[in-house]
């Protein structure tokens, strides 16, 4: 099992760096000692099962939250609030409900490029709308919109922002198993076509979805979150879908990560039954 | 048809067959009323209203009919439409003063905790007071009867704009506050471009509640010195003994609030559009 060996990597300066962080909510511990390094340009998937602390990572990331204990730092900066160089895409469609698509992206240009004119702002907001398809939605509201549309709309806005990396907290986790494999594969179209490449951190607790999207994943164990393994996705890229789920090779990286996440929560009751039949003698 | 095997093998079909002859007239009488049960209301209500003042008992001069007193709304339609205009130069300036200072200081007290914990207080004396209890001092306070008006109708309004604006403010949802951040909108532009249309729907209740309140403002002061308004018509018909006309004034006065309600209701669809 040498792929799940977590492996120090020396050319990561530019990217993410995750020392020692701990964070509780309400006295609770969420995340325990949590140590990642990920290259600049990587597709990161943090998959865990709920209450891994995986979406409180990413706000971490984000700079939407603080943690108790530790650092995080994004191109060799702490990460010490929220910033355009980290674009975000939240599994609640995030767009503005008052605001068309076309507002909503021209509202982000404006902060993202304060000096555009308003005409040339619009005119990128249509560009952008047009690479996720939606170049005929830009004067439609999100509540005139289907969930998937709405999450393209998230997209195009995060990268209208044209923010280095890419923070997605499970995006496609409300949408129907073919919207999600045309946002999966356009996702990585829109990664893969951006030089230099975008930074992305992309939550989520399916593992399929992990497999075919990442080049690393991180896995989660819940309560508290902590990293129990990490692996590189070796599958070479343009990945081909259908030939690459019914590859052995995917089958048994698959079967690998079931086993690990099984294999915890094995642990996880031994070790509480421990607790519990020590607290018994007391 | 206690059992399965009952009701499979007796058959039902005679029964259900002459079930619908009972039920159908049931059915149709209902259906012409429905949907029109507000009116039928409307209508009795006037008919009891009628048979009232039609009845004689000491004191039915206080009751004139129905009849006698639309004829009165028609002849005192030009004073009524006079007043109207008094009343609204009072009642707008004071309801538009409580709408911009409320969610102006509704959304500042909603997002910044410093200015909730300072307001709060303050807030929780002042905002139960009835405000018609203002009336005297403001009349004895202030220059005109004009400005004292005002002042109360704004004081009515504010306290429900102001704290339905700070309410919705502080029930911003996460999401909205999270990607606001993200996109880096601060200070007057964040209140103005997220803060103050995910409140909106608080907004309009507050706008609602208040109008409402400013209504009642206005009439009360105006039965204490005015020389013009709709509140100061029934006042004046009422010392006068004049049923019909006093009548007359209310119902027209129901009718104005009514109006502007809404127009309030209207301009409240146009906003909340993006509201599923």
């Amino acid at each position: 099992m040498s792929q799940f060996a977590s492996q120090s990597l020396t050319d990561s300066s530019s990217g993410w760096k995750i020392d020692g962080v701990n964070f509780s909510y309400h006295g609770k511990a969420v995340l325990s000692e949590i140590d990642l390094t990920f290259k600049a340009g990587e597709f990161v998937c943090l998959l865990g099962p709920s209450g891994c602390g995986k979406t409180t990572l990413l706000r971490l990331l984000a700079g939407l939250a603080v943690p108790d204990k530790g650092t995080l730092a994004w191109r060799n900066a702490p990460i010490d609030g929220p910033s355009l160089e980290r674009g975000v895409v939240f599994q609640d469609y995030s767009l503005f409900p008052w605001m068309t698509l076309a507002q909503n992206i021209t509202l982000a240009l404006s902060k993202a490029q304060p000096t555009l004119e308003r005409k040339w702002r619009r005119q990128l907001a249509d560009e952008y709308l047009e690479m996720v398809g939606l170049a005929d939605a830009a004067e439609k509201y999100p509540y005139e919109l289907s969930g998937g549309m709405q999450q393209r709309g998230a997209i195009a806005r995060a990268i209208a922002i044209g923010s280095p990396a890419l923070l997605m907290d499970e995006p496609f986790g409300a949408l129907d198993p073919i919207n999600r494999a045309k946002l999966q594969d356009l996702l990585v179209s829109v990664w893969t076509s951006a030089s230099p490449k975008k930074s992305v951190v992309f939550v989520t607790h399916d593992v399929d979805e992990a497999i075919y999207l990442a080049d690393r994943v991180v896995m989660l164990g819940a309560s508290p979150g902590r990293v129990i393994a990490e692996l590189e996705i070796p599958f070479a890229r343009p990945r081909q879908r259908r030939a690459l789920i019914n590859s052995a090779e995917f089958q048994q990286l698959r079967r690998q990560i079931e086993e690990r996440f099984q294999q915890d929560v094995i642990d996880r009751i031994e070790e509480d039954s421990l607790v519990a039949s020590n607290a018994e003698g007391i | 048809m206690s059992t399965l095997s009952q009701t499979t093998t007796r058959p039902v079909v005679p029964q259900s067959r002459t079930k619908p002859n009972h039920v159908a007239p049931t059915t149709n009488r209902r259906s012409w009323i429905k949907g029109q049960e507000g009116l039928v209301f409307l209508l009795v209500l006037v008919l009891i209203w009628q048979l009232v003042s039609s009845a004689s008992f000491s004191g039915s001069y206080l009751f004139p009919s129905p009849l006698v007193s639309l004829k009165a709304l028609w002849v005192s339609l030009p004073e009524l439409l006079r007043g109207t205009g008094a009343s609204f130069l009072i009642l707008i300036p004071g309801y538009l003063l409580a709408v911009v200072t409320g969610i102006g200081w509704g959304l500042l007290a909603g997002t910044q905790p410093v200015l909730h914990r300072l307001f709060l207080p303050f807030s929780r004396l002042a905002s139960p007071i009835p405000p018609t209890i203002y009336i005297p001092y403001a009349i004895a306070l202030l220059p005109s009867f004009r400005t004292a008006a005002g002042f109360v109708v704004f004081i009515g309004a504010f306290w429900p704009i102001f704290l339905n604006s700070a309410a919705g403010a502080a029930a911003l949802p996460q999401r909205y506050r999270d990607n606001a951040r993200i996109l880096g909108l601060r200070g007057i532009e964040y209140l103005r471009v997220i803060v103050f249309p995910a409140a909106l729907p608080h907004i309009f209740s507050g706008l609602s509640v208040g109008l409402v309140f400013s209504f009642i403002m206005l009439t009360v002061a105006e039965l204490f010195g005015a020389n013009a308004g709709l509140g100061r018509f029934i006042q004046l018909y009422a010392d006068y003994a004049d049923y019909p006309r006093m009548v007359a004034g209310i119902l027209y006065t129901g009718i104005v609030v009514l109006f502007t309600t809404e127009l309030l209701e209207r301009i409240k669809k146009r906003a909340l559009f993006w509201v599923r």
